[in-house]
């Protein structure tokens, strides 16, 4: 078994000991960054628990609640992050070819695979879970036994998810034909997601710190004490550490060997399973598939008529995107995402309580509207991340096809733009308009909103694909990896500065106009000499996001060698 | 037809391609040769604009690939060694993708033909993720041609091909070189330079060491009447490890 990990370890001390030029420095900002984002992780954990604490008789139960909770988030995050990455490296790996024509048994790479599943989809909840059990064993004063409990318990911990998502992908391999079992595991890892998330949101989790919104102090200290499951093993681990953390007598050995003895019989079972069932699924995961829906007549109706209003060669490029789009599920899936988000977004808005604050109604409602604008952008940035910041990658190691044809890069980053734009703008002004109605603003910020989306949308979209054609990632298994890299950063950072510059920049015209209209304050001739330069600052940065992305991109994508 | 000039690429301090000058002929079949490593495929990717050159100029049809690309990319057909292709298209949408890049207006027909003549027909509307590797060499060498190419530029055609799709090729090579079209091929298949080509130039450690017909390269190598392999490997040094 050590055997068969050693390429992977050799790979990976490759890829740190043999650094390209300018690999360094893209190393050192992700990891300044990740230290950055593990640095606010551990202070928002100590401030939030700390402020727990101060509050009498309930502080410790809100924090033990919290721990609950957050243990449960981790194991569903690890459940399906673990059936993604088992289907990856048990079934999709180039490496099985190999495996799987040498004298190996069937368990010692049930074994190793297990190993780098684990690995693979635990290290990230692992690491960026650590600066809050730190900060909960530094709130509580915890002793020596806390950490030691912490880490007997987190092993089992990543061990009993990674059992279960191996056993369910190996189950849903064997039941599926072929490798519609990967459609599938996308498509439900991405509806238990979106179900989850829309749940969460309606609960409304926030009313737990709320007691308010309990009717009286004996319905919420019930909601309180109430354990999520008792079969759930984040239970367990919560029965271990709170003890631990209150340094009172509790069952954390009873739970720890439940822990351990679930964990260890979750690889036996594995194991046996994969002797049986492995070898068929991987063999029956090497078969064709057809893509029916996506190459019917209304399917083909459809995307004529979406890339009816290119032209060319322009044409011929949104064409084969929309095609590619509707028959690769790691893509299209990822429109439920974007669903959820909208609906739990103009949700929050139906809650949100502006009759219950101190400031008048109507300024809170308009003051809301305008920092709505940045939201906005930001919900579309992050649809943007995922949409349309991999549009040049997702040419793949096809790209030779375009750089080899007569056909311009202007013409083809320009294809890429006006195809991701539409869906962007669409998306954008559905949020903006339906958020202000909710929120029954003035027609002036209605129509502020409106067009300050609009113009904001071409430099998130510019943005996106000009970034994208300088940080792109020709090879990649699927498309949720490329916005998960550098560029994906450095697009994120560079849309927030956008997106800040023209809030900023509207934020003082806007609140005189406001006033003006609603207050009746006159404006001085400065004061409109002020907003129209303001304004014109706002069009001036919307024309530089629009262009300088796309010409730097190209600049970058011409001298990139294929 | 297709001129290389001084034409140079390093990648820092290894000198891929060095300083190489070739000239070829309207409808010559051109053998390009050369040991794994030898910087092949270097040469034919600057040829087809993928790679930009350290220094030098590739010229295809009188144009230059650097500062007129479009011109002579219009011109030019290009089979690259390995067929990546859109996996998620069908046979027939790949090829009217194809068709759309060169502008080329009712090619339906053109399609149908090149996917008969290629052994296609019955695939024209499966995925091409469900082709085998032969298969998916076929249909890029059938998007190479729908054009009608002048120049052709073909980085191991043969890879992945059965007999009959060898046979094939050849045959069209052939035919195509009758039609007036230059075909600039790279291959290791030394059979096929012997039965085609009216020239060759062989590449070695980024310098092209020898240049002209198979019989030319015979009486270089002290090995006149002899197959191109032994003359192959002593011109490149490596009948020495034999």
């Amino acid at each position: 078994m050590l055997l068969l990990l050693t390429p992977r370890y050799k790979a990976l001390r490759n890829r740190f000991t043999r650094l390209e030029p300018g690999d360094g420095t893209k190393t050192l900002v992700l990891v300044l960054l990740g230290l950055a984002f593990w640095a606010f992780l551990f202070w928002i954990s100590f401030r939030v628990l700390g402020y727990f604490r101060t509050i009498e008789g309930l502080g410790d139960l809100l924090a033990l609640r919290l721990l609950s909770m957050i243990l449960l988030t981790f194991f569903s995050i690890l459940l399906f992050s673990n059936v993604v990455t088992a289907l990856s490296t048990f079934y999709l790996s180039g490496e099985l070819e190999i495996l799987l024509s040498s004298p190996v048994k069937i368990e010692s790479i049930y074994r190793t695979k297990f190993i780098e599943t684990l690995l693979d989809s635990s290290w990230m909840t692992l690491v960026y879970g650590l600066p809050v059990f730190i900060a909960y064993g530094i709130v509580f004063r915890a002793g020596i036994s806390y950490y030691l409990g912490l880490f007997l318990t987190i092993l089992p911990f990543l061990m009993i998810p990674a059992s279960i998502g191996i056993l369910v992908t190996m189950l849903l391999v064997h039941a599926f034909p072929a490798r519609r079992a990967k459609d599938i595991i996308v498509l439900l890892g991405l509806l238990f997601f979106v179900v989850v998330y829309i749940l969460f949101r309606t609960l409304q989790p926030e009313k737990l710190v709320d007691p308010d919104a309990f009717p009286s102090v004996v319905q919420y200290l019930t909601a309180m004490r109430a354990p999520i499951s008792p079969l759930i093993p984040s239970s367990w681990a919560a029965e271990i550490l709170a003890p631990l953390l209150r340094k009172t007598r509790g069952e954390a050995t009873f739970y720890l060997m439940m822990l351990w003895s679930t964990g260890l019989a979750g690889i036996v079972i594995g194991e046996w399973v994969s002797q049986i069932i492995f070898y068929a699924g991987w063999s029956r995961s090497q078969e064709g598939k057809k893509a029916m829906i996506s190459r019917s007549r209304l399917a083909e109706a459809f995307f004529s008529v979406v890339a009816k209003p290119f032209h060319g060669k322009k044409q011929a490029i949104v064409l084969k995107d929309i095609k590619l789009f509707f028959r690769d599920a790691s893509q299209w899936s990822q429109l439920f995402l974007i669903f959820a988000l909208m609906v739990v977004y103009i949700y929050s808005f139906k809650l949100l309580p502006v009759d219950r604050a101190t400031m008048p109604t109507f300024y809170l409602q308009n003051l809301i509207s305008f920092l709505n604008l940045g939201m906005v952008g930001f919900v579309a940035s992050s649809v943007a991340v995922r949409f349309v910041f991999p549009a040049v990658s997702l040419e793949g190691v096809s790209f030779w096809i375009i750089r080899s044809a007569p056909l311009s890069l202007t013409d083809f980053l320009w294809a890429k733009f006006w195809s991701s734009l539409l869906p962007l703008l669409v998306l954008s002004e559905i949020l903006i308009i339906l958020s202000n109605i909710l929120l029954k603003v003035t027609p002036f910020m209605m129509g502020l909103g409106i067009v300050t989306v609009f113009i904001m949308a071409f430099g998130i979209t510019s943005l996106g694909v000009g970034l994208g054609a300088v940080f792109p990632k020709f090879k990649h298994e699927n498309v949720a990896q490329i916005p998960t890299g550098f560029g994906g950063i450095v697009y994120m950072i560079l849309t927030m500065l956008f997106i800040g510059a023209v809030i900023t920049l509207e934020a003082w015209p806007v609140f005189n106009i406001f006033s003006a209209q609603t207050f009746g304050r006159p404006i001085s001739v400065l004061g409109w000499i002020s907003i129209v330069l303001c304004f014109v600052l706002v069009v001036a940065i919307n024309i530089l996001a629009l262009l300088l992305p796309m010409q730097i991109g190209l600049k970058r994508l011409s001298a990139r060698e294929v | 037809m297709i001129k290389l000039i001084n034409l140079t690429k390093k990648y820092g301090n290894l000198t891929a391609v060095n300083n190489i000058n070739l000239t070829v002929a309207q409808g010559e079949v051109f053998g390009f040769l050369g040991p794994n490593g030898a910087g092949k495929t270097t040469t034919i990717r600057m040829m087809a604009g993928l790679l930009q050159p350290t220094s030098g100029t590739v010229r295809i049809g009188g144009f230059d690939i650097q500062t007129e690309p479009l011109k002579a990319k219009y011109i030019t057909g290009f089979i690259p060694d390995r067929p990546f292709l859109y996996e998620k298209l069908t046979a027939m949408e790949f090829m009217h993708f194809v068709a759309r890049l060169y502008e080329m207006q009712d090619s339906t027909k053109h399609i149908s033909e090149l996917l008969d003549l290629f052994g296609l027909p019955d695939w024209k509307d499966e995925l091409v993720e469900n082709f085998s590797h032969g298969m998916k060499q076929r249909l890029v060498m059938a998007s190479a041609l729908l054009h009608d190419p002048k120049v052709l530029v073909v980085d191991e055609p043969m890879v992945g091909l059965d007999p009959r799709g060898a046979r094939l090729v050849k045959d069209i090579f052939k035919d195509l070189a009758s039609k007036g079209v230059t075909v600039f091929l790279s291959t290791h298949t030394l059979e096929i330079v012997e039965q085609m080509c009216t020239r060759v130039a062989i590449i070695n450690n980024a310098d092209i060491i020898a240049e002209g017909s198979v019989e030319d390269l015979g009486r270089m190598a002290r090995m006149e009447k002899s197959h191109l392999e032994p003359i192959f490997l002593r011109l490149t040094g490596g009948d020495e490890a034999v």
